[in-house]
């Protein structure tokens, strides 16, 4: 209660002291005395006790722009021995920039009121070309180099200033992730810190895309960050139609794209601004060289509702220079091995059962393009059957590149005994120590042993109280390459005999000679029925010459002559007919005759010769014809064939 | 007399020389040993010297096929297990080989009927050296006999008929196959495509237009040769003509 009563008492004696309000106060200055075109500077206009109503006109000239305008209050109250007086000061800041370089007048400002106008004086700035303000420390943060003379490699923190925890990660085993971490951070704070570089451009500075890059001269396959930023001192409705440069000559990958419009307040030259992160990318050049990246546009949409401006905002081009990696590369250096790796085996040396699988871990883990590196393979004894391996990604997160890779190989052994599996070197180059480096993982030694599936126990040997079989462990499984031959007769195949000319004759001789003898022997068949008409004929002419001799015998003995002639007629008959024909009945001849084509009165003229040369021969008195006229009948009986 | 004997020697320097059959088995072995420190590059550049000085026999030519599949050559690797085949039948072993290496092909031939006809499988599956001895003795043996029992009688005459039948019987079907082989070889003619890569054009020029693209070790048909083209047919029917570098003939 004291207390309060006392602070109530003080109040009380200031109101009823009736605080006098001390004399008007009007000045302005501004806080360089030398600026460029591109640089900003602020102009202050201090009202001092300014009566009431009083009206302030801040300086407005061609020669210059506001890039912003803020105002403060102060009040103030002292105690004299007069009594108190109260002072009231206003504050304008203006941020002004020089629209070209010579001598700037800055006219004054003028503060009218019912007592009257003042004005200040008229300040004159000396305007040069470009930019006469001191440069920003160099962009080496987290991403960057160490300066010379830093051999321990620790980020440089901004303004150059040392590093307290330095040493004390350096000598903390196992602390390598947390000093990594502190680096990223160091390294976005100081992108950050780049957009206190962005240059206001003239005409747009309301509003306005800047592109930036984190480090402008790197090496092949060196990581750098795109960043494309909105900075704004207007409202924004929406940000359309994107249109990121190509980017040709990079690998690029995504890192940052907000889906939604958030900011940050940056002061940018002095003038506070309003920082929308639009894009931000990776970058990894190919190829070395000066590479340029076009400018990047958007459509921004201003302000809300019926009042909304669509406008449209490009980026400036950037340039950076891109090294070639230095010589001297080890061996077996991929082109994108390129950043701070770190690469260890993970596997369970020891001893191991025959046809037990063993995994083996490379992990590769660090910073850079994890996309684009190239892990040597794993190799070893062909008693170790190395399979392909599984390969896992994992990033290092949002924002940043790099991460950790695992391959995963499958190591079978296919015997017993020990083997090793060699070191696996991974070589790259550290653009932060600008020299290459080689991570080694150590070698693996394993001792195969046939374990438990090997030979079966004897028959009747305990089992009790033994764990159950665990099967087969030598699997042997059919595939791969046949083994090769260890002999070889080494004589080039012998032609085959078709090819040979003498062949086809040797072949074809055989057959042919069989052709002409069933040729031949077709032949013979056909000649031997010829020789039975001739002999037919001959045996007719035969005939005819025996009953020709017949008639020799016409005076003589008659059975003589009868049994010639007959007989002539009968082997005449026989040709004719082909086959023998002594001793056939009349029946049957006749038959025979018939069939052969011979006519009756033909039959009956050869029975009647017959049956008058039996007569004859057995009665010759019984003749009642003469022996001529036998003869006669007979020969007419030979020539009814012909 | 002198310049004779400069062209003789002239000749004898450029021609490859032979190896005797101590060397010849020198150079095996020496591929074996090879193989067997996992040098796949030496073993199969000793094979291949052995199938240039003519030592071709199946035994070489199915391990510098199997050193060509290990060092990854599928193209060569098909075209050495093929003249394996070739030079000594089918076996179990090239069969599996040549598999492998078909597996590692680029080209997948679709739509493909039997790969080989009727003719070529029976070529293939029998020995022609063999059907040329047995088609030979089988018909002068039957025509002999045939003679035989024209000239005798009786007993004799039969079992010689007999016996020349059944001579004949036997020696037709071996003068069949013989006559398969010939037109196989005659008509027949096979090549691998040992290139990378061999574009296969719609006419023999080289400006034509690409109907298709062939790749290493596929094995195909060869039907007609002109101006440094020749014109191959798949086993589905797809024809073209391919720049004859890029093929080997069987």
């Amino acid at each position: 209660m004291r207390r309060i009563g006392s602070a109530a008492a003080v109040l009380a004696l200031l109101v009823a002291a009736g605080p006098a309000l001390a004399a008007t106060e009007f000045y302005q200055s501004v806080d360089r005395a030398e600026v460029g075109t591109e640089d900003t500077f602020a102009l202050t206009v201090v009202v001092s006790n300014a009566p009431d109503g009083a009206e302030l006109r801040l300086p407005r000239g061609d020669g210059f722009e506001v890039l912003s305008k803020s105002q403060s209050t102060q009040m103030s109250y002292s105690f004299g021995s007069g009594g108190g007086s109260m002072q009231r000061m206003q504050k304008h800041t203006l941020v002004l920039r020089a629209n070209q370089p010579g001598t700037l007048t800055i006219p004054p400002s003028v503060l009218k009121s019912d007592d009257g106008t003042l004005q200040t004086d008229a300040l004159t700035v000396k305007v040069v070309a470009g930019n006469v303000q001191p440069d920003p420390p160099p962009r080496r943060g987290g991403m960057g180099r160490p300066p010379p003379g830093n051999a321990q490699g620790a980020p440089q923190q901004p303004g150059n200033l040392p590093d307290p925890f330095a040493g004390l990660l350096q000598g903390l085993a196992g602390m390598d992730d947390l000093q990594r971490q502190l680096q990223e951070q160091l390294a976005q704070q100081q992108e950050e810190l780049e957009a206190e570089d962005a240059a206001i451009p003239r005409g747009d500075s309301d509003l306005f895309i800047r592109a930036s890059l984190s480090r402008d001269d790197v090496y092949v396959g060196e990581q750098i960050n795109y960043t494309l930023h909105i900075y704004s001192r207007l409202d924004l409705s929406s940000v359309d139609a994107v249109i990121m440069p190509k980017l040709e000559g990079f690998w690029s990958e995504d890192l940052d794209t907000p889906t939604q419009l958030s900011s940050d307040t940056k002061t940018v030259n002095g003038v506070p601004y309003r920082v929308f992160l639009l894009r931000r990318r990776a970058l990894f050049p190919v190829t070395a060289g000066t590479l340029t990246i076009e400018p990047a546009s958007a459509d921004i949409t201003t302000g809300f509702l019926f009042q909304g401006r669509r406008v449209q905002r490009k980026s400036q081009e950037l340039t950076l220079k891109v090294k070639p990696l230095p010589a001297g590369a080890p061996a077996g250096m991929a082109p994108g091995n390129v950043g701070q790796w770190r690469l260890t085996a993970q596997a369970a040396e020891g001893q191991v059962e025959l046809g037990q699988p063993i995994t083996v871990r490379l992990v590769l883990e660090g910073r850079g393009n994890l996309k684009n590196v190239g892990v040597p393979p794993l190799v070893g004894p062909a008693e170790l059957k190395i399979y392909e391996p599984t390969l896992t990604d994992t990033p290092a997160g949002k924002g940043k590149m790099g991460g950790r890779r695992v391959l995963e190989y499958l190591v079978l052994p296919q015997n017993t005994g020990t083997f090793t599996l060699p070191s696996v070197a991974f070589p790259y180059f550290d653009p932060e120590s600008q020299r290459y480096e080689v991570s080694r993982t150590p070698p693996l030694t394993f001792t195969v042993v046939p374990g438990a599936g090997g030979p079966a126990p004897a028959a009747g040997a305990p089992t009790a109280g033994l764990p159950p079989d665990p099967g087969p462990r030598n699997v042997l499984s059919a595939g791969g390459l046949r083994p090769l031959r260890v002999a070889a007769a080494l004589v080039p195949p012998s032609p085959p005999l078709h090819g040979a000319r003498w062949y086809a004759w040797a072949l074809a001789a055989p057959l042919a000679l069989l052709a002409l003898v069933l040729a031949g022997a077709a032949w013979s068949n056909r000649s031997r029925d010829v020789d039975a008409g001739t002999l037919r004929k001959q045996q007719a002419r035969a005939a005819r010459k025996r009953l020709a001799a017949a008639e020799r015998l016409v005076s003589g003995k008659a059975e003589t002559f009868y049994a010639e002639v007959e007989r002539a007629l009968l082997a005449f008959l026989e040709s004719r007919l082909g086959e023998p024909v002594q001793g056939l009945t009349r029946g049957p001849l006749e038959q025979k005759l018939r069939a052969a084509g011979a006519k009756d009165a033909l039959v009956a003229a050869v029975a009647q010769v017959l049956d008058t040369c039996e007569m004859g021969r057995f009665a010759p008195g019984a003749v009642s014809g003469s022996r001529e006229k036998l003869l006669d009948q007979a020969e007419a009986a030979m020539e009814g064939w012909s | 007399m002198t310049g004779a004997a400069l062209l003789v020697l002239t000749l004898l320097s450029q021609a490859p020389a032979y190896y005797s059959p101590q060397e010849a088995q020198a150079v095996f072995a020496e591929g074996t040993q090879a193989w067997a420190r996992q040098d796949v590059a030496g073993a199969r550049a000793a094979w291949e010297r052995l199938v240039s000085r003519g030592h071709s026999s199946q035994e070489v030519l199915y391990n510098a096929g199997t050193a060509a599949l290990a060092a990854g050559d599928v193209g060569a690797a098909v075209l050495y297990l093929e003249r394996a085949l070739r030079a000594g039948g089918e076996t179990e072993d090239i069969e599996a080989n040549l598999a492998v290496a078909r597996s590692r092909q680029l080209d997948q031939v679709v739509g493909a009927g039997l790969e080989r006809g009727f003719a070529q499988r029976l070529a293939s599956a029998t020995d022609a050296r063999l059907c040329g001895w047995f088609a030979l003795v089988g018909t002068w043996g039957a025509c002999l006999l045939f003679a035989l029992a024209r000239l005798r009688a009786g007993r004799t005459r039969s079992v010689a008929l007999a016996l020349g039948a059944l001579g004949l019987l036997l020696a037709l079907p071996a003068c069949a196959l013989v006559a398969t082989h010939a037109w196989v070889d005659r008509t027949v003619r096979e090549g691998v495509v040992m290139a990378a890569t061999v574009p296969v054009r719609e006419l023999p020029q080289v400006g034509a237009r690409v109907a298709f693209e062939l790749h290493a070790g596929l094995k195909l048909r060869l039907l007609d040769d002109k101006e440094g083209f020749v014109r191959v047919k798949l086993p589905n029917g797809l024809e073209g003509w391919a720049a004859r570098e890029g093929i080997e003939p069987l």
